[in-house]
């Protein structure tokens, strides 16, 4: 490691070429995928077209659903529903049961509007509700949606049904509409594999998995899930339209609870976070009754063991098993060097140089005040310490900066503006990113991902250029995937940028976390209790790098307990007991502050 | 009518009040709410009618029988489902065993038992009408629990030590507490009590493998409302639900009735998702 | 699937059926390999294979379940006569548990994998709705007793034969003995929430209305709710003289007379067939509750005042009487299925190819063809084959080995 010059590598070039590959490598099972089912009608009969036909609907809906359930892990169980909307309102348009008829594809196109308003309905709970709450209500959608479609006789037909709607030539043929369902399902994959390569695929498993870092970033949860919703309501619904044209007629008891169980399942043992598992799985599991007819008797009970081996065994799925990246063994005695003199090049634009100023701040927890009457006061470019016995109300206070919790009293403000209360996600647009006491990671993305979720908001492409992939998303990607790999450079990470996460060192994960922070390009740093569980060296490469970091002008508040690092790297330290200051000064004269010493460093 | 719809209210709401007691004696023991508390609500029902009407044992044998399978059954649901996956709760795994565990019990159920409702025993042969067993045997089943789980919790060592891991898990296990054993033994006593709950109320919801999914849903409800971990709360809401259901069910019919439910639940699930009797949680930071 | 329970002797055919598990059938299942690449046979001893639709399992699986009965044992018995023409009868299953999407799926499968002559089934009306044009597209040979009335069309789907009546013809007797015999004014009509419950009700409340009777308590019921008691009330309360159900579901019956029994009422339940099923005797509280209930039933499946079915059914139950249970099921639903392998086995007799097109139209020239269910009549503009005059009204707790008596004041 040591003959390396801190000179910055040729980080785009490499990185930009390394990706392209990598992007090519992973197309190339989609590309077998598609080819084979392109196939199917010459290699064999119409029996196998229906079946490859039904899988690639079912594939349009499981694939929406993947940025659902797979990414944002909301486990929306019930999701036939919106497949049953889907398909009664494509039917019902086209056959004109209640306004005059409409045109069969254009019939699709307003039950995929109907699918994206009911999907925001569906899944607005998720925002209110615990996991296994939203699970249940999804399931009463979905069991509300059948018994509409029962008793709305006049317009649904009740138990009798409906005609399924017929595309026009050359798709009301079997291969006709073979191809067509095959080519919604491949633009369907192609927009998920657009997501998921996006901030927003990055923001869903950091809101996924890391829920309190992700607002930190400035992730709004609820817009987020919102915008997913949209998406993947329109293509469930439009999948019913298909299905119900495939079925030839449709009643409500078509929409069985087991069908929502396939299609969960599918993304579940195709592995979260990922589009090509999933798709797997879709093919597997609408293969399997096929193969044997014991299998169909069984088939819902052999999806429920596999899902159960799944959790147990094989928690990555299809995906984990088909990681071959990272099975390689790593490094054991890998060293972190961060290279100070890159930090200039990653925090080059500092927007604005801030004091951070604390005024009074008063907050209680039960009768306890964990924060009693605090001021406090950090300069651009300073390093500001805050130490204290446990207890004392030092995490407490970064996390009122951070906005998770409102002070009863008092007042937080960067230079003149006062920080709105209680909204933790704008606090990254006003420049103030943070590390955790214990590393809030997605264990599952890798490590340049992860520090990627931290540059979420400077992204410039919304959720419609991330879909078609048009050039800004395309600008956003390289621009942001340079910058991450110049800040893991920095902090001296860079050979690990492409292992999963959970594979890390916990001295690797603090670092991660403050190169995560660094992509926000913050004016304002907060760290909590950065050296804890590092050596010696790290903890003195950990204060190289601070101190470089103040140097570009941000103002940092570090929390923490090794005493050491703070006087050697602090400009101020405040000292905390009980809720209130005890002490202010520089380090050396906190040093020897009788009371500091006798309340907290000793003798 | 009005007799009618509290005679089958109360009863029904019996039966949904104790698998919410179930959830929450699962809850208690793991922090994990499980999909198998309506299954073990429905086995209770199959195996009663199981044993006693199809092997002709007697109702006795055939009532400690169905417990102890259920018990069985609970305990499984620990070592399958729940013991693998605590160590990530947050991932919320939980729900992914549970619910394949549930899909499991209830499509060997069905190919193995029948997937028509089967008959399920006179128990006592007391009672017509409106006072008819199959309405009082569940609300007095529902009282014999609670009076039971009342008693246990106060009065024996066990209970305490039940109830100290649901308070503070790491504190009982300082204390010495054999965690897992306990967790074993309180999902042995959900079984049974979910096995309590459908033995009684089988006589009204008969022996049907759809019950599992309706009482999972059903006896969610009560969970929901009356907070996590709530007993008392759980009766109170699985009582009130019932009666609710079959007022729906009179006034408005079959259809329209279970959709008033979902929406009721829903809405108010939305409006106070820590439920009408719990507590709101601190997001810890 | 199942135990051991086909014995196969090849002298006399014994076979024990039993109702929980199916047969994989008489001959072996599917044979043909996963892609289609079918071994090549002369035509003269290629098996005759007859896809069936059965919803084994599910919520309406009674009727499949005996017609299953029937079909195993017509094809047992073809084949151990030599077969047709010497070519043997394979009957290919599968269980559609009553889904319409594996029906559908199951449906093309039979058509181009697994290149069946002739289809039997489905038996439930959901899944026929959706499979019918499959069928029509392919012109497959198809018979199924699915009684809803848009499933027979002769225009659309000039394959399609039904040999059971139409729900037209269901629900005149219905109606007929409610209206004639028991000379009720007010009727309630209870339907379940499946297809066929809901386009039963309609039917029958419309056709009632028409009539000039009043109806004055309509609903669709869940089956799987427990309590039957709210709407039995409001139909007493609304002054019901007779209560119409149209239901599969032998749990809701037995569910609506056990409450009817309870309430002390003793309305007259009238209407489907599935009342009388051996099942509801499993699921009654008393033997009682199942009085004044009368159900849709067939003169061949009829003993008359004395006690016997005509000649010919008679001659049938003799036969099968130790090879096929008939107590839990209903002797129409076995009849039924016998018919249904017959009907396709005597189009290849008769016609000596087994083209679709010529197995069509040996069906169209059908006149009072003598099955042991009924005496089916078709024509190219008629293919719904069962004589209104053979729909009675039977006794639903009369059963003697699946067949009933008629109910009281029934004209013979």
């Amino acid at each position: 490691m040591s003959g390396k010059s801190d000179a910055l590598p040729q980080v785009s070039v490499d990185g930009g070429r390394e990706r392209t590959r990598n992007t090519l490598v992973s197309t190339v099972p989609f590309i077998a995928v598609f080819a084979i089912a392109l196939a199917v009608p010459f290699l064999t009969n119409d029996y196998w077209v229906l079946i490859a036909t039904r899988t690639a609907i079912y594939w349009l809906l499981v694939g929406a659903l993947n940025l659902v359930v797979g990414f944002a892990g909301q486990l929306a169980i019930g999701y036939v529903a919106i497949l049953t909307l889907g398909a009664y309102v494509t039917t019902i348009l086209a056959a004109g049961n209640v306004l005059p008829p409409v045109p069969p594809f254009v019939a699709l196109g307003i039950a995929g509007v109907a699918g994206s308003v009911f999907g925001v309905i569906i899944g607005l709970p998720a925002l209110r509700l615990r996991t296994f709450y939203f699970a249940i209500t999804t399931f009463g959608f979905a069991t509300i949606v059948t018994q509409v479609a029962l008793a709305w006789q006049s317009v649904t037909g009740g138990g009798i049904g409906l005609p399924g709607p017929e595309f026009p030539a050359p798709f009301n043929s079997r291969l006709g509409f073979y191809y067509f369902c095959l080519a919604c399902a491949a633009l369907c994959t192609w927009m998920t594999a657009n997501v998921a390569h996006s901030r927003f695929g990055r923001a869903l498993i950091a809101i996924r998995d890391a829920e309190v870092a992700a607002e930190a970033a400035g992730i709004s949860k609820a817009r987020l899930l919102i915008t997913v919703f949209i998406f993947t309501g329109a293509a469930a619904a439009v999948a019913g339209g298909l299905f119900a044209s495939l079925q030839t007629y449709i009643t409500p008891d078509a929409f069985t609870f087991d069908l929502s169980i396939l299609f969960f399942i599918s993304i579940l043992i195709g592995g979260r976070g990922s589009i090509l598992g999933p798709m797997l799985g879709t093919i597997i599991l609408t293969l399997l009754p096929e193969i044997a007819s014991p299998l169909a008797t069984w088939s819902t009970f052999l999806y429920a063991c596999l899902l159960l081996a799944v959790v147990l065994a094989v928690p990555g799925g299809i995906a984990a098993l088909l990681d071959f990246k990272n099975r390689k063994p790593l490094l054991s005695n890998r060293a972190i060097v961060p290279r100070a003199s890159a930090i200039t090049e990653v925090l080059q634009s500092v927007q604005t140089r801030e004091t951070l100023i604390l005024r009074e701040l008063v907050l209680s927890f039960g009768g306890v005040r964990a924060v009693d009457g605090v001021d406090l006061e950090v300069l651009p470019g300073e390093i500001h310490g805050l130490i204290g016995p446990n207890g004392s109300g030092k995490t407490t206070i970064l996390n009122v900066i951070s906005g998770y919790y409102r002070p009863e009293a008092g007042s937080v403000r960067l230079g003149d503006n006062a920080l709105e209360q209680r909204s933790t996600v704008v606090r990254a647009a006003s420049g103030i990113a943070r590390t955790f006491q214990t590393p809030r990671i997605v264990g599952e993305a890798t490590v340049l991902q992860n520090v990627l979720i931290g540059g979420t908001i400077r992204g410039r492409a919304n959720f419609i250029e991330t879909l078609l992939s048009l050039a800004r998303h395309r600008q956003d990607e390289d621009m942001a995937h340079a910058e991450g790999l110049l800040a893991l450079h920095a902090v001296g990470l860079r050979e690990l940028a492409d292992v999963r996460a959970d594979r890390l060192q916990h001295s690797e994960l603090r670092f991660m976390e403050i190169a995560r922070a660094l992509m926000g390009r913050p004016s304002i740093l907060l760290l909590d209790e950065p050296a804890a569980g590092l050596s010696a060296d790290e903890i003195k490469r950990l204060g190289q790098l601070v101190k470089a970091i103040s140097r570009c002008g941000t103002a940092i508040l570090v929390v923490e307990h090794h005493a050491d690092l703070i006087f050697d790297i602090c400009d101020r330290v405040t000292v905390l007991n009980l809720g209130q200051v005890l002490a202010k000064g520089t380090p050396t004269e906190i040093r020897v502050h009788k009371e500091v010493v006798s309340a907290y460093l000793g003798g | 009518m009005i007799a009618s719809i509290l005679a089958s209210g109360l009863a029904v709401g019996a039966v949904y009040a104790l698998i919410g007691v179930t959830y929450n004696t699962m809850f208690s023991a793991s922090r994990v709410i499980s999909f198998t508390a309506g299954m073990l609500g429905m086995l209770g029902g199959v195996f009663g009618s199981l044993f006693i009407l199809r092997l002709g044992l007697p109702i006795v044998v055939g009532f400690a029988l169905t417990m102890a399978c259920c018990a069985v059954v609970g305990v499984i649901t620990e070592f399958i489902a729940v013991r693998p996956v605590l160590k990530s709760l947050d991932q919320h795994l939980y729900v992914l065993s549970t619910l394949a565990l549930s899909i499991m019990i209830q499509q060997l159920t069905a190919t193995e038992w029948s997937t028509e409702p089967q008959r399920f025993p006179r128990l006592l042969d007391v009672g017509a009408g409106i006072l008819d067993e199959k309405f009082w045997l569940p609300i007095v089943a529902c009282g014999v629990v609670m009076g039971a789980l009342e008693f246990l919790y106060r009065h024996t060592l066990v209970g305490k030590a039940f109830l100290a891991i649901a308070e503070d898990n790491f504190a009982a296990r300082a204390l010495g507490l054999p965690e897992r054993n306990l967790r074993i033994a309180s999902y042995a006593l959900a079984g049974m009590i979910g096995a309590f709950a459908g033995f009684a109320g089988g006589e009204l919801l008969l022996a049907f493998v759809a019950n599992g999914s309706l009482l999972n849903f059903y006896g969610f409800v009560p969970v929901a409302l009356g907070g996590l971990g709530n007993h008392r709360g759980a009766v109170v809401a699985g009582l009130a639900l019932g009666i609710y259901q079959q007022a729906a069910n009179f006034i408005v019919g079959g259809i329209f009735a279970s959709v008033a439910v979902f929406a009721l639940f829903i809405v108010l699930l939305l409006a106070v998702p820590q439920g009408l009797f719990g507590a709101p949680t601190v997001r810890r930071v | 699937m199942g135990d051991e329970w086909v014995e196969q002797d090849l002298g006399r055919m014994k076979m024990k059926i039993t109702r929980r598990k199916f047969t994989v059938g008489a001959a072996a299942a599917s044979s043909v390999p996963l892609f289609g690449l079918a071994k090549p046979a002369i035509a003269q001893s290629e098996p005759i294979r007859i896809g069936w639709l059965a919803a084994m399992t599910g919520a309406s699986s009674a009727p499949a379940i005996g017609f299953d009965r029937g079909v195993q044992y017509a094809a047992a018995a073809i084949n151990a006569a030599g077969g047709v023409k010497g070519r043997k009868i394979e009957i290919l299953t599968r269980d559609t548990q009553g889904d319409p999407t594996k029906a559908v799926n199951a449906t093309q499968e039979m058509i181009s994998q697994l290149k069946v002559h002739a289809i039997w089934g489905p038996t439930n009306s959901g899944e026929s709705l959706a499979v019918t044009p499959i069928m029509a597209r392919s012109n497959m040979p198809n018979i199924h007793p699915c009684v809803v009335t848009s499933l027979i069309d002769t225009k659309k789907y000039p394959n399609a034969f039904r040999t059971a009546p139409s729900l037209g013809q269901w629900d005149d007797a219905v109606r007929g003995y409610c209206l004639n015999v028991l000379k009720t004014k007010k009727v309630a009509v209870i339907g379940d929430t499946t297809g066929f419950g809901s386009a039963a009700a309609n039917f029958s409340v419309d056709a009632f209305k028409k009539d000039g009777a009043e109806v004055v308590y309509a609903a669709n019921i869940d089956y799987n709710q427990p309590d039957m008691m709210p709407d039995m009330l409001r139909a007493k309360n609304a002054g019901a003289e007779a209560i119409v159900v149209w239901s599969t579901s032998t749990g809701m019956d037995a569910r609506l007379f056990n409450t009817r029994a309870a309430m002390k009422w003793d309305v007259p339940f009238v209407g489907h067939p599935s009342m009388s099923s051996g099942d509801v005797a499993n699921l009654i509280e008393k033997r009682e509750n199942w009085n004044k209930v009368y159900v849709i039933g067939y003169r061949s499946c009829s003993f008359d005042a004395a006690g016997k079915l005509p000649p010919r059914s008679q001659e049938f139950v003799d036969n099968i009487k130790d090879k096929v249970k008939l107590s839990d099921s209903l002797l129409w639903w076995v009849a039924g299925g016998v018919d249904a392998v017959n009907l396709i086995a005597k189009a290849i007799e008769a016609t000596g190819t087994s083209s679709s097109e010529d197995i069509i139209k040996y069906w169209n020239s059908l006149t009072k063809y003598p099955g042991y269910f009924g005496n089916y009549t078709f024509s190219p503009d008629q293919h719904n084959g069962y004589p209104t005059e053979e729909v009675v009204m039977s006794e639903a707790s009369s059963a003697k080995d699946g067949a009933f008596s008629l109910a009281p004041g029934y004209k013979a």
